[in-house]
C-alpha cells in the first residue's frame, strides 16, 4: 500500500507522480508517498535517527522520511483524495499523500525537522503546526505568518520538534472549507529517552465531523453543527477498526478534536487516566481516574490504562447523536401511534411504504434499500445481533498473550460460561417484585392535560 | 324581388327592357343544394353530415346514435354525434334551403298585386292604393338570379363552415370535459394523501408527539385538498355539459360514457409541407372571398355596362349589428332613368367597391397564413410540452418519489414527507393531463385553421374581414 519507490534513495532521481513539480526540484525532494487503503497500518519502526516506540494510527499510516544531513524531511502534498468512510460508502475529500486524514507525522524530542508541503488542490493552502513551539514564520497561518501556498507550488516548513507530546496539523488558510473537507493529521513528537512515557500499546486518531447528504459523495463545506457523519479518523463504525490488545498491556489512547463540537469519548470496562493534555505530559499525580473524558474543539488528549480485563470492550463518543450514521433532523416521533388504519390509505399512494417507529427507533433486523452512497443509520452486527451503533464507536479488544506487535482483530469474544447476561426462565412468582413508586402514573402529565399556568408579570395588578 | 312603382310612366319605360330577360329559369333542387355541403365537409373532415327534414331522418340519426353512445365515447364518435345532432346546426343547414328558395324565387316572375291601406290620422286619412306588377321583375330577373346563385353557393359555403366549426368546438369540449375527468381521479388521490395525513397527525397529537401547532398545519393540507376535489367535480360537470351540449343530447343520452384516460400522445408531430398554401386552396372562408370577389367583379362590369343599373347596395347591404343575434344581409336592384346622372360616379364607386374588397380579401388571405402558421407552431409547442411532462417531469417526479422512499427507509425522513411528495407527484400527473389536453386542443384548432375558417377572435376585431360581413 505504501508506494516505496525510491524512497530512502538519498539525493538520487525521486520521480513522483507529482507532475507540478519541476524535475530540477524534484531531484531534491523526498519522495511524497501516498497511501490508497483504508485500514490500520502496522506501526512504522524508525528505521534511522533517533528510537522511539512508533503509534499505531487507527485506520492510518504512518509517514515514513528521509534522513538529509541529520534534518528529517518529510514530504506532503495536499490534494483532493477518495477515502471510504466505511464499506458501501465512499466520500470525496481533501486530505493529503492518498488520504484523509493525512499521515500521522512521527519525530523525537529535539530532532531538526523539514516538510515540504506540494499543493495540489486548487486553492491556496498552508499547514498550521498545532501545539508545537517553532519560530512564529513556521506557524503556518496564511496572511499573518506567510502568504498561502498557491495551487502547485510546494513550501518548506523548517523547525525543531522542541516539546513531546500529542499534536496535530491542519490548514490555517480557508479553514472552514478546508477542515470540512477533510485537511488534518495526527503529530507525534516521542520523547529522546523511548523508556520515558512507554506504553505497550499507543493508539491515535483525530475526531471529524461531515456532512454528506445522503446519495451524495462530497461533504457540505458549509456545516457548521449540523453534520450527519461523525468520524475517528474519517471513518464511522462498522468501518472503525478494534483497538486490539493484550492483556495486562498499558495502553495508551492519543485523541485530537478538529470538529466543531466537544465529544464526551468513554470506555467501558476499565478506568483510565487522563495522561497527556494539549500542553504536554500530566504529572501522575495530578491524573484521577474517569470512564469519559470530554475533549474540546481544538483539544487534544492522551488517556491511559491498564487492559485488564479480558473482553470486547465499547468505545465511543457519549453523544448519542454522534454514535449514529446519517440520521434525518425533522423525523417525526411515530412512538405510540397506531398507523395500522391509515396503512392502506398511504399504501395507495406510496405503495411500499412500511409503518416504522411506533414502538420506537430499533429497526431490528430490517433491511431496506437506501440511497446511494448512504450508510445505514445504526448497524454493525455482533456474535448477539445488530449493535446499532454507527459513527464515533468502536471496541477495545483485549486477549490473553497476544505478541507485541499484533494488532490483527482477533474476532469476538468468547465468553466464558455463566458470564453473560441471560433470560430469565423461572416463574413469575419465584421473581422479587420489583418495587413501584407509591404513585407511580399518577403523576405523569397526558396529553391536554394543562400544566403550567403562566402568569405575565403585570398582568395581574397595574402599575 | 318585387318592384314597387307609382307611376305609368315608370312602367312604359321599363317595359322598353323586357325583351333581354326571362333568361334560365331555376327550379328547387332535389336536396336542397345539401350535398356539395356534405362534401366540403368530409373531404375537410372525414365525417358525413345529415341534414334532418323528415321524421325517418331524425329515426335515422337516432339509430346512428344510439349504438356510439352505448360505449364509451371516442373523439370521431362524439364529432359524429355532433355532426349529425346538433340543433344549431341543423338550424344553419334551414338556413340554406332559405337561400335556395330565394334564388328560385329569383328566377320566376312573381304575381302581381294589389294593395290597399287607409291610415288615420286626427281627422285626415290617408288612402295609399298601390299596384304592383311583375313585368318589373322580368327585366330584373338576370341580375337577381346572378347574385342570388352567389348568395345561394355562399350560403353552401357557410353551412359546411358552420359544420366543421362545431366539429372543432365538440373536440375541443371533449378533450376539456374528459381531461376534467381525469383531473377528479388525481385531485381525489391527493386527498386521500391529505387525509392520511390528517389521521396521522391526529394520532401524533393524541399520542403527545405533536403539538396542536402541528396537527393543524397537516390538518389545513386537508382541508385544502377538500376545497380543491370540490373545485375540479365541478369544473368536470361545467366541461361535460358543454360538450352534451353541443351533441345535442339530453335526458338518458347525457348520461353517456367517457374513456378513463385521454388518447395517447402520437409517436411524432405531424410534418406538414406548406401549410399556408394548402390552407389557401382548402380554408372555407377563403373560398367564399374568392366567390364574393368574383360576384363583385361581375357587377362592376355590369355597372359599366349598363349605368342605370344600380347593384351597387350589394355590398353595402352586409350590416352588422354589434347587438342582436345576426346581421342584415341582402341587396337591392334598382333602374334608373338617365335624365340628369350618367352613372359616372356610379362607375367610380363601383370601382371603389371592389378595390375595397380586393384589399379586404387580401388581409382575409394573409391573416389566414398566420393563423395557420400560429396553429401550427402551437401544435408542436404544446406536443413538445407535452412529451416534456410525459418523458421528463411525470417519470422524475416518481424518480423523486422513488428516492424519498430510500430516505424514508433510511430514517432520513418521515411519513409526512412521503405524503407531500404523493401529493407533488400527484400534481404532476395532473399537470401531464392539462398538457395533454392542450396538445388534442392544439391538434383540433391546427385542422380548423387548415380547412376551415378563423376561429380566433380574429373575426370580433373590427373590420377584420370582408368575409365576416359576408358569412
Ligand atoms: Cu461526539
Amino acid at each position: 500500500m505504501v508506494s516505496r519507490r525510491n524512497f530512502m534513495s538519498g539525493a538520487g532521481a525521486v520521480a513522483i507522480g507529482a507532475s507540478l513539480v519541476s524535475r530540477a526540484g524534484a531531484a531534491m525532494l523526498p519522495e511524497a508517498v501516498t497511501m490508497t487503503a483504508a485500514a490500520t497500518q502496522p506501526p512504522l519502526s524508525p528505521p534511522n535517527g533517533r528510537p522511539y516506540n512508533p503509534v499505531v494510527t487507527l485506520n492510518g499510516w504512518t509517514l515514513p522520511w528521509r534522513m538529509k544531513n541529520g534534518v528529517k524531511e518529510f514530504h506532503l502534498v495536499a490534494e483532493p483524495v477518495l477515502r471510504e468512510i466505511a464499506p458501501g460508502m465512499k466520500a470525496n475529500l481533501w486530505g493529503y499523500n492518498g488520504q484523509s486524514p493525512g499521515p500521522t507525522i512521527e519525530v523525537v524530542e529535539g530532532d531538526r525537522v523539514r516538510i515540504f508541503v506540494t499543493n495540489k488542490l486548487p486553492e491556496h493552502t498552508s499547514v498550521h503546526w498545532h501545539g508545537q513551539r517553532l519560530p512564529n514564520g513556521m506557524d503556518g497561518v496564511t496572511g499573518l505568518t506567510q502568504p498561502g501556498i498557491q495551487p502547485g507550488k510546494t513550501f518548506v516548513y523548517e523547525f525543531v520538534a522542541k516539546r513531546p507530546g500529542t499534536f496535530m496539523y491542519h490548514p490555517h488558510a480557508d479553514e472552514m472549507t478546508q477542515m470540512a473537507m477533510g485537511m488534518m493529521g495526527f503529530w507525534i513528537t516521542h520523547p529522546k529517552d523511548p523508556s520515558q512515557h512507554r506504553a505497550d500499546r499507543d493508539f491515535c486518531f483525530l475526531l471529524n465531523a461531515y456532512d454528506i447528504d445522503p446519495g451524495s459523495y462530497t461533504p457540505k463545506t458549509s456545516t457548521m453543527l449540523d453534520f450527519n457523519l461523525w468520524t475517528f479518523n474519517s471513518r464511522a463504525f462498522p468501518g472503525i477498526d478494534p483497538m486490539v490488545c493484550s492483556q495486562g498491556d498499558r495502553v495508551r489512547i492519543r485523541v485530537g478534536n478538529l470538529t466543531m463540537t466537544n465529544h464526551p469519548i468513554h470506555l467501558h470496562g476499565h478506568e483510565f487516566v487522563v495522561a497527556g493534555t494539549d500542553g504536554g505530559w500530566t504529572p501522575p499525580a495530578s491524573r484521577w481516574p474517569e470512564v469519559t473524558t470530554d475533549i474540546a474543539v481544538g483539544q487534544m488528549r492522551a488517556i491511559e490504562f491498564d487492559a485488564t480485563e479480558l473482553g470486547d470492550w465499547a468505545f465511543h463518543c457519549h453523544k448519542s447523536h454522534h454514535t449514529m450514521n446519517a440520521m434525518g433532523h425533522e423525523v417525526p416521533t411515530m412512538i405510540g401511534v397506531d398507523q395500522r388504519d391509515v396503512l392502506a390509505k398511504i399504501n395507495q399512494l406510496v405503495p411500499d411504504y412500511m409503518a416504522m417507529g411506533e414502538t420506537g427507533g430499533a429497526m431490528g433486523e430490517m433491511e431496506m434499500p437506501l440511497p446511494d452512497n448512504t450508510l445505514p443509520m445504526m448497524t454493525g452486527s455482533g456474535p448477539f445481533g445488530g449493535i446499532e451503533m454507527g459513527g464515533m464507536f468502536t471496541t477495545v479488544k483485549v486477549r490473553k498473550g497476544l505478541a507485541r506487535n499484533d494488532y490483527k482483530d482477533p474476532g469476538w469474544y468468547r465468553h466464558p460460561a455463566g458470564t453473560v447476561a441471560y433470560e430469565w426462565k423461572g416463574s413469575d412468582a419465584s421473581m422479587p417484585a420489583a418495587a413501584r413508586a407509591p404513585d407511580a402514573g399518577g403523576m405523569a402529565a397526558r396529553p391536554g392535560e394543562k400544566v403550567l399556568k403562566v402568569i405575565k408579570p403585570g398582568s395581574q395588578d397595574k402599575h | 324581388m318585387i318592384f314597387t312603382l307609382t307611376t305609368r310612366r315608370a312602367i312604359r319605360a321599363a317595359a322598353v327592357l323586357l325583351p333581354l330577360v326571362l333568361a334560365g329559369c331555376a327550379s328547387l333542387s332535389q336536396d336542397g343544394g345539401y350535398s356539395p355541403v356534405q362534401s366540403l365537409v368530409k373531404e375537410r373532415s372525414g365525417q358525413d353530415i345529415q341534414w334532418v327534414k323528415s321524421e325517418d331522418d331524425a329515426a335515422g340519426v337516432a339509430d346512428t346514435i344510439a349504438p356510439l353512445l352505448a360505449k364509451p365515447l371516442s373523439v370521431d364518435d362524439a364529432v359524429k354525434i355532433a355532426l349529425l345532432n346538433n340543433k344549431g346546426l341543423q338550424a344553419s343547414y334551414s338556413g340554406l334551403g332559405i337561400a335556395e328558395a330565394d334564388l328560385v324565387q329569383a328566377g320566376r316572375v312573381a304575381n302581381p298585386s294589389l294593395s290597399f291601406g287607409r291610415l288615420r290620422r286626427g281627422d285626415d286619412i290617408e288612402i295609399d292604393r298601390s299596384l304592383m306588377l311583375p313585368v318589373m321583375s322580368l327585366l330584373t330577373m338576370p341580375f337577381a338570379s346572378k347574385i342570388e346563385r352567389r348568395r345561394f353557393e355562399q350560403a353552401q359555403l357557410r353551412a359546411a363552415g358552420d359544420a366543421l366549426a362545431v366539429a372543432d368546438e365538440t373536440r375541443h369540449a371533449y378533450f376539456s370535459a374528459l381531461a376534467a375527468q381525469e383531473t377528479v381521479k388525481y385531485m381525489e388521490q391527493v386527498k386521500v394523501a391529505a387525509e392520511a395525513g390528517a389521521e396521522l397527525a391526529r394520532k401524533m397529537a393524541a399520542a403527545g408527539n405533536w403539538s396542536k401547532l402541528e396537527q393543524a398545519r397537516e390538518q389545513s393540507f386537508h382541508a385544502d385538498a377538500t376545497v380543491q376535489l370540490a373545485r375540479a367535480a365541478q369544473a368536470q360537470v361545467a366541461e361535460r355539459e358543454k360538450l352534451t351540449r353541443l351533441l345535442g343530447l339530453w335526458s338518458k343520452q347525457a348520461a353517456f360514457q367517457l374513456p378513463e384516460r385521454l388518447p395517447d400522445l402520437p409517436k411524432a408531430p405531424q410534418e406538414i409541407g406548406d401549410i399556408e398554401m394548402q390552407a389557401m386552396q382548402n380554408r372555407l372562408d377563403i373560398m367564399m372571398a374568392k366567390r364574393e370577389l368574383s360576384g363583385l367583379a361581375g357587377s362592376l362590369g355590369l355597372t359599366k355596362a349598363t349605368r342605370f343599373v344600380n347593384i351597387l347596395d350589394v355590398g353595402l347591404m352586409h350590416n352588422n349589428y354589434n347587438q342582436g343575434p345576426s346581421r342584415e344581409n341582402g341587396y337591392s336592384i334598382q333602374l334608373e332613368i338617365p335624365l340628369f346622372d350618367w352613372g359616372g360616379a356610379r362607375v367610380a364607386k363601383a370601382e371603389a367597391l371592389y378595390m375595397e374588397a380586393v384589399n379586404r380579401s387580401a388581409q382575409l388571405a394573409v391573416n389566414a397564413r398566420s393563423e395557420v402558421r400560429q396553429a401550427y407552431a402551437a401544435y408542436r409547442s404544446s406536443y413538445e410540452i407535452a412529451r416534456h411532462y410525459r418523458d421528463e417531469i411525470v417519470p422524475l417526479k416518481k424518480r423523486i418519489s422513488d428516492e424519498q422512499m430510500l430516505r424514508y427507509n433510511g430514517m432520513l425522513i418521515g411519513v409526512f414527507t412521503l405524503l407531500a411528495d404523493a401529493r407533488e407527484q400527484a400534481r404532476s400527473v395532473n399537470g401531464a393531463i392539462e398538457a395533454l389536453r392542450d396538445f388534442w386542443i392544439a391538434d383540433s384548432a391546427l385542422k380548423m385553421a387548415q380547412t376551415g375558417r378563423s376561429s380566433t377572435a380574429a373575426d370580433s376585431k373590427p373590420g377584420a374581414s370582408i368575409v365576416a360581413a359576408a358569412d
